[in-house]
């Protein structure tokens, strides 16, 4: 398709007008009568054992209603989240919840619970669970794998002097648990002019999404009604069911608008099984709105690294081979898997010729962690900025040389095996980049002005940006109206209504004729995508348009089976389907679909094809009969990685004399393929520029390690960016080339937005400070005054959860 | 622990007369909480971390708002909006240290509703303190910021006794270094205290801020005219520049004889429990010009007597740069 | 003597012991025989967005609470309930004020204005929202109420500011999506200049 309608045009998404009026309902808006409010009581040890609970006096307080502990809820077994447990691994593990009919009332409750707690021991940094002797996060093991092998549990000690030579920044020695390479690792080196080995550090931090999240649950005739804050929709449903002991039929989901998730929010999460097991114990809706503190607790965090990697260069600084050693905090649920991602991560960036990925995930008790925004790949792109500067350097060519010749193209081969990509322009991204920032002129500029240095930076994000295998749903009724069926979820990314256009598009209608249904399980919605790992944007725009060309198909028989000839003889446009050579003689959509209705069968949804997923099913059993049905698994062609990228030139002003720098510049670049929606692209480059911001220098898990307690529990101590710590002009750009796997030629780019802006930001305090690598985020100021002032940094060697 | 976010039932008073706030003050004592702009009140209760039976709110008492001519200077209200004391035309051009100071104080939200009275008396932000630990501020016998792997990068280098604690505002600094006087009252009367005076270490009282006992209120502020429209400099460091307290926080004023420093007062927020006068930048600074030179010189001693703690020696060259930069030209 | 404070001398009805109140009206006139001066009565008249709204009000609640939950004015958010993030954001009597963190008893006899309070009554929306559609402002929506009441009271006091005075002014206000750049175009395009 090319001269679009639809695609690459801004419009207005139908859940915006409910944002700026606050009409917009999040879960925690809705009230149902009845319902009563729950409030948990969460673990104040970092890892114990429940041996008493006296709920005694909770019980005889007016107004509470019911109580709830882990013997109401189906056990689980370590590592995986509990609903409620008596063995919390970490504060604010839940361990019972108290329903009352009002908040108050529930927390005055929680105040009177007496629970005794046998502690174990706990560890907040994997080294210290690492060296021997040390404690373990769980009783089962302090490290725990997962592989199509099996996973499991292990434990794994390195000596104190292992232990040392890592945090010394020497090749760790120790035990580790996943490995890949490929290539001819010492071949590579050995052809290197330059090789960069340096230790690093990047600390976990909250995802801290604005919308604590909100669950509420109730019953009818065995359906379990759940209004919950999701990321993902249809994809959230099994999950869900699964929790809550029911299949997916049983479920009715209710997620308009998600607060924001960053991927703490793409499958089912223990609160909302939690919801539906009060409600089911004691009779009534049950809401369980979480306070700020445990949506820090179990909002999810992004997985700690703390690693080593060894990078040679040829001449030409072409890298040769990389060897990473990743350490990964996996949290108490060994959550993440982030390590190998970003191991990936350096084969498609950076493209070494060979590459070796060791891992070791480790169990701590701090908060669960999950995937947030560019899991892995984003925590190795601030580490490899400026490794890729000093590289430069030392070979003296140019920083933009350097990340140009070793940027992914359409040949490049990646990961362990070697695949191909789909499509990439990193070449032509930072080329555009580098002209929209002036970078031949700015880098020549004069530095130092007083006690402030100006600081360049360029940063590159990656994140695979696309799967495929999911249903398309589209319906056309006798009004003329265009159903587009999105099961996406609404995150905020407005994609459940950018890739619907594809369908539109397909269908050459006008926008103003078609209705979006999503929000609710009850809109009868498709078998679609988790909105999570910049999939959204590559993956419903294949289901959209295999949904609308099945429409299409549809359309053409039903006229040729109404006005005669053949299928081939008709096409569409201006929301009629005629024949072509005679366009006065054909239909139009709405004759159309009263036609289908009458002809029943697969046009009206009466029939379905088989491949379809069992909740595409339903929706079109509840459809049937009600228009055209479009609907059609994605069968489409896929081979390869789909790689999402962008990358970042960035000019800060270091003052010495304070820490503190402005980013003056910020120029982004996406390579998205075809640019789906403008508007809501430079929302995602934006939105990551300042998330990249946040973990450059701001952001970090703070955690006590005599006691467990963590530090930053509020928007406040976590840090989030506000207006006066990101630019307040951001400039963005896309490539705009299409990848050739997709219908309308998109790819996502959620997560390279992000990835960029903190590469190009390490890369600029590097820079400012003429080269020196901190191998550490956040960079925070008291880390620069240190430097600066030539005194030791106040943590040990690859410490981390540290102030 | 449960996570609490809902205040427990308490008493509420909102009197207009200022006598009736101090007999409710005298009548509750340590079991009435004094309410300002409540923005450094309202987390403590609802984290059920502190337990009054009454809040006072004083924002009904018209006495207590406005910034008017005294005998000497001004006088301003202690419950005057820090988003008043921030539009000030006559503080803007007589006591801009002051309006400054005001100006980098948490977010405009709150600097609307935040009083200066609230701002000087808020407590500290020790992050094991606010958790309802039970520490040495708290009438506990231990402090967790103050050990070998305590999380304490924004604790204190001066005056650590037992509490390791900073104070958090940004306003107290600026009225140490403009010589203020605090007007304290009780149904006892008046009493008025020197700002330096006014705020204590936890040598002197560790379960408290400032001198204000309970059933007393701090109804305004008197700042001299011996500073008006000398020369000011105010600086904040803070991680975000939202919302944040200051790591090290500086306010300066000096009485210039032509280019020549006379008296002045340097004083540090984030470096000890109360705003921290440097006596002996003070003394080095007299007779020096405002330049690089005067200021390298002056900045090499603006820590001496420092004792970091573990993750917070940053502190020393930090302080060091700002007073650096205070003497700059 | 100004009216506010006549209004507020005049109180003297039942009082607010809410541990009290809340159990049974008998021990509450049985505390309201030494009733100290200036406790507050639950039953108050709010006005919000204009009209006048008789509720009751626990004496420690939150205008946040409040709105929400008594008046079913779920525009303004809760992200924090402690002032960090700005969700809550309101206006009252021209100002901005984050309503999780004013009781609600202090805006007795003030002009609160919500989210829901800006649209005409023909429904045509204010000219900071309709921005905010233009320039693709939200994302995730849930920081939107509370930076639209920012940009709101910045309008009033200042119709043309700059981008730097439209970031400070919005910048009590988180957003955990980063939308900052598009709320600012939002607040200059409705100023109308071009961002």
């Amino acid at each position: 398709m090319s001269d679009y309608k639809h695609i690459g045009k801004d419009f207005v998404p139908p859940d915006i007008m409910g944002k700026v009026t606050g009409k917009a309902k999040y879960a925690e808006d809705f009230r149902v009568d009845g319902m009563v409010y729950a409030r948990m009581y969460t673990s104040p040890m970092a890892h114990g054992r429940v041996t008493n609970i006296d709920t005694s006096a909770a019980e005889a307080m007016e107004g509470v209603v019911g109580i709830l502990t882990a013997e109401d809820v189906p056990a689980t077994d370590a590592p995986s989240a509990a609903i409620l447990t008596n063995t919390p691994a970490y504060i604010g593990d839940p361990i019972l919840a108290v329903a009352a009919e009002d908040e108050k009332t529930a927390e005055n409750a929680l105040a009177s619970i007496r629970i005794d707690i046998e502690p174990l021991p706990f560890v907040t940094d994997p080294l210290d669970s690492l060296v021997a002797g040390g404690p373990d996060a769980r009783e089962e093991g302090n490290v725990y794998v997962r592989s199509q092998e099996g996973s499991g549990f292990r434990t794994v000690k390195w000596t104190k002097e292992q232990v040392d030579e890592f945090r010394a920044g020497r090749e760790p020695g120790g035990e580790y648990a996943n490995e890949w390479s490929y290539g001819d690792l010492e071949k590579g080196f050995a052809d290197a002019r330059v090789i960069i080995e340096e230790p690093f550090v990047t600390i976990g931090y909250a995802h801290m999404s604005m919308e604590p999240r909100t669950a509420m649950a109730y019953w009818q005739n065995g359906t379990c009604y759940m209004h919950a804050s999701c990321q993902s929709q249809s994809f959230f449903m099994p999950g869900l069911a699964a929790m809550l002991g029911v299949e997916t039929k049983d479920v009715v989901l209710i997620s308009e608008n998600t607060g924001g998730g960053f991927g703490s929010k793409i499958g089912a999460y223990p609160i909302v099984g939690l919801a539906g097991y009060f409600s089911k114990k004691i009779g009534r809706p049950v809401q369980l709105r979480v306070t700020r503190e445990q949506e820090y607790y179990m909002g999810s965090a992004r997985v700690g690294f703390q690693g080593w990697i060894k990078i040679g260069f040829a001449a030409d600084g072409r890298a040769t081979a990389a060897d990473v050693f990743i350490v990964e905090d996996i949290g108490p649920n060994a959550t993440g898997g982030d390590a190998s991602s970003a191991g990936g991560a350096i084969s498609l960036v950076y493209d070494p010729e060979a590459m070796r990925f060791r891992g070791l995930p480790i169990l701590t008790n701090t908060t669960p962690r999950g995937a947030q925004r560019g899991p892995g790949q984003n925590q190795i792109a601030a580490v490899m900025a400026p490794l890729m500067d000093k590289a430069a350097k030392q070979l003296g060519i140019d920083r933009l040389q350097i990340r140009r010749v070793n940027a992914v193209q359409n040949d490049t081969t990646v990961y362990a095996g070697q695949e191909p990509v789909t499509s990439a322009y990193m070449d032509e991204a930072l080329q555009q980049g580098a002209e929209m920032f002036d970078w031949e002129t700015r880098k020549n500029q004069a530095k130092r002005n007083g006690s402030k240095v100006r600081g360049l930076g360029i940063g590159q994000g990656y994140h695979s940006a696309g799967t495929n295998g999911f249903d398309g749903l589209v319906r056309i009724t006798p009004d003329g109206k265009i159903h587009l069926h999105s099961g996406i979820g609404n995150l905020g990314t407005y994609s459940f209504a950018s890739t619907s256009r594809v369908a539109a598009e397909v269908l050459k209608c006008e926008w103003d004729d078609c209705v979006i249904h999503h929000g609710s399980t009850e809109a009868n919605l498709p078998w679609n995508s988790y909105q999570a790992g910049s999939v959204s944007t590559f993956t419903q725009t294949r289901t959209n348009y295999v949904a609308a060309m099945d429409a299409v198909d549809k359309m053409k028989r039903i006229a040729a089976e109404t006005l005669g000839g053949t299928p081939d003889d008709y096409d569409i446009d201006g929301q009629r389907v005629f024949r072509i050579g005679t366009p006065a003689q054909g239909m139009s959509y709405g004759a159309v679909a009263a036609r289908a209705i009458q002809l029943g069968g697969a046009y009206s949804g009466q029939t379905y094809p088989e491949d379809i997923h069992e909740i595409t099913q339903r929706s079109v059993q509840n459809l049937a009969g009600s228009g055209l049905i479009g609907v059609a698994k994605d069968k489409l062609e896929r081979n390869g990685v789909i790689p999402g990228l962008a990358c970042a030139f960035v000019e800060i002003e270091l003052d010495l004399e304070t820490g503190k720098y402005d980013i003056l510049d910020y120029v982004g670049i996406a390579d998205c393929g075809t640019v789906l929606h403008p508007q809501g692209l430079a929302q995602q480059m934006k939105g990551g520029a300042v998330w990249g911001m946040g973990m450059a220098g701001l952001e970090r898990h703070v955690y006590d390690p005599q006691n467990g307690l963590p530090a930053n529990v509020g928007f406040h101590e976590c840090r989030i960016p506000t207006y006066m710590d990101v630019p307040s002009v951001i400039q963005v750009g896309a490539v705009d080339l299409p990848d050739p796997q997709n219908p309308v030629g998109a790819r996502g780019i959620g997560e390279p937005a992000m990835g960029c802006s903190v590469a190009a930001l390490t890369s600029a305090i590097s820079d400012a400070l003429d080269g020196h690598i901190f191998g550490r985020t956040p960079i925070s100021a008291d880390m620069i005054v240190n430097h600066v002032a030539g005194l030791d940094q106040s943590f040990k060697p690859l410490q981390t959860n540290n102030s | 622990m449960a996570s609490f976010d809902v205040m427990p039932d308490m008493q509420l008073y909102q009197p207009v007369e200022l006598d009736d706030a101090l007999n409710l003050a005298d009548r509750y004592a340590a079991d009435g909480w004094i309410l300002g702009g409540g923005q450094d009140t309202y987390g403590w209760l609802k984290d059920r971390a502190k337990h009054p039976q009454a809040m006072i709110d004083l924002n009904g008492i018209e006495a207590l708002r406005g910034i008017r001519d005294s005998a000497d200077g001004i006088e301003i209200g202690a419950a005057t909006t820090l988003r008043e004391i921030i539009r000030d035309k006559r503080i803007n051009r007589d006591y801009r240290l002051l309006s400054d100071a005001a100006a980098t104080v948490a977010s405009p939200q709150i600097r609307n509703v935040g009083t200066l009275g609230g701002n000087l008396v808020q407590d500290a932000r020790c992050w094991y303190y606010r958790r309802g630990l039970s520490c040495y501020r708290a009438g506990g016998n231990t402090c967790y910021a103050d050990t070998p792997d305590g999380i304490n990068r924004e604790h204190c280098i001066f005056g650590a006794s037992r509490c390791v604690a900073v104070t958090p505002s940004d306003t107290a600094t600026a009225m140490v270094a403009l010589e203020a006087t605090m007007v304290v009252q009780s149904v006892a009367g008046e009493r008025t205290v020197s700002a330096e005076d006014f705020f204590v270490g936890p040598d002197t009282h560790i379960t408290q801020m400032t001198s204000l006992e309970p059933g007393e209120i701090l109804t305004a502020v008197r700042i001299p005219a011996k500073w008006a429209g000398k020369k000011f400099y105010f600086e904040k460091i803070a991680d975000r520049n939202v919302w944040d307290f200051a790591l090290v926080s500086i306010a300066v004023a000096m009485s210039m004889d032509g280019d020549t420093i006379g008296d002045s007062r340097f004083v540090c927020g984030g470096v000890a429990c109360t705003p921290h006068r440097l006596r002996h930048v003070e003394n080095a600074a007299r007779g020096k010009s405002l330049s690089d030179e005067s200021a390298d010189a002056v900045a090499s001693i603006a820590a001496d007597g420092a004792r970091p703690l573990n993750a917070n020696q940053y502190k020393l060259p930090m302080m060091e740069n700002l007073v650096r930069r205070a003497m700059r030209a | 003597m100004n009216p506010r404070l006549s209004r507020r001398r005049f109180i003297k009805a039942v009082i607010a012991s809410s541990a009290a109140a809340a159990a049974n009206s008998g021990i509450t006139s049985a505390v309201a025989k030494d009733r100290p001066t200036g406790a507050v009565e639950r039953l108050i008249s709010l006005n919000i967005n204009g009209r006048t709204r008789r509720v009751d009000v626990l004496p420690q609640e939150m205008l946040a609470y409040t709105l929400r939950y008594k008046l079913g004015l779920t525009g303004t958010k809760i992200g924090c309930n402690r002032g960090e993030c700005g969700a809550c954001t309101v206006i009252i009597d021209g100002v901005t004020n984050y309503s999780c963190s004013t009781l609600t008893h202090s805006v007795r006899s003030r002009k609160v204005l919500t989210i829901e309070g800006l649209q005409s009554a023909e429904g045509a929306l204010h000219p900071v929202q309709q921005a905010f559609i233009d320039e693709l402002s939200p994302q995730c929506g849930f920081c939107t109420p509370g930076q639209v009441m920012s940009a709101v009271a910045l309008l009033e006091e200042n119709p043309t500011p700059t981008r730097e005075e439209a970031r400070q002014a919005l910048s009590g206000n988180l957003c955990r999506c980063g939308a900052y750049d598009h709320y600012l175009n939002g607040v200059m395009r409705a100023s109308g200049q071009n961002s």
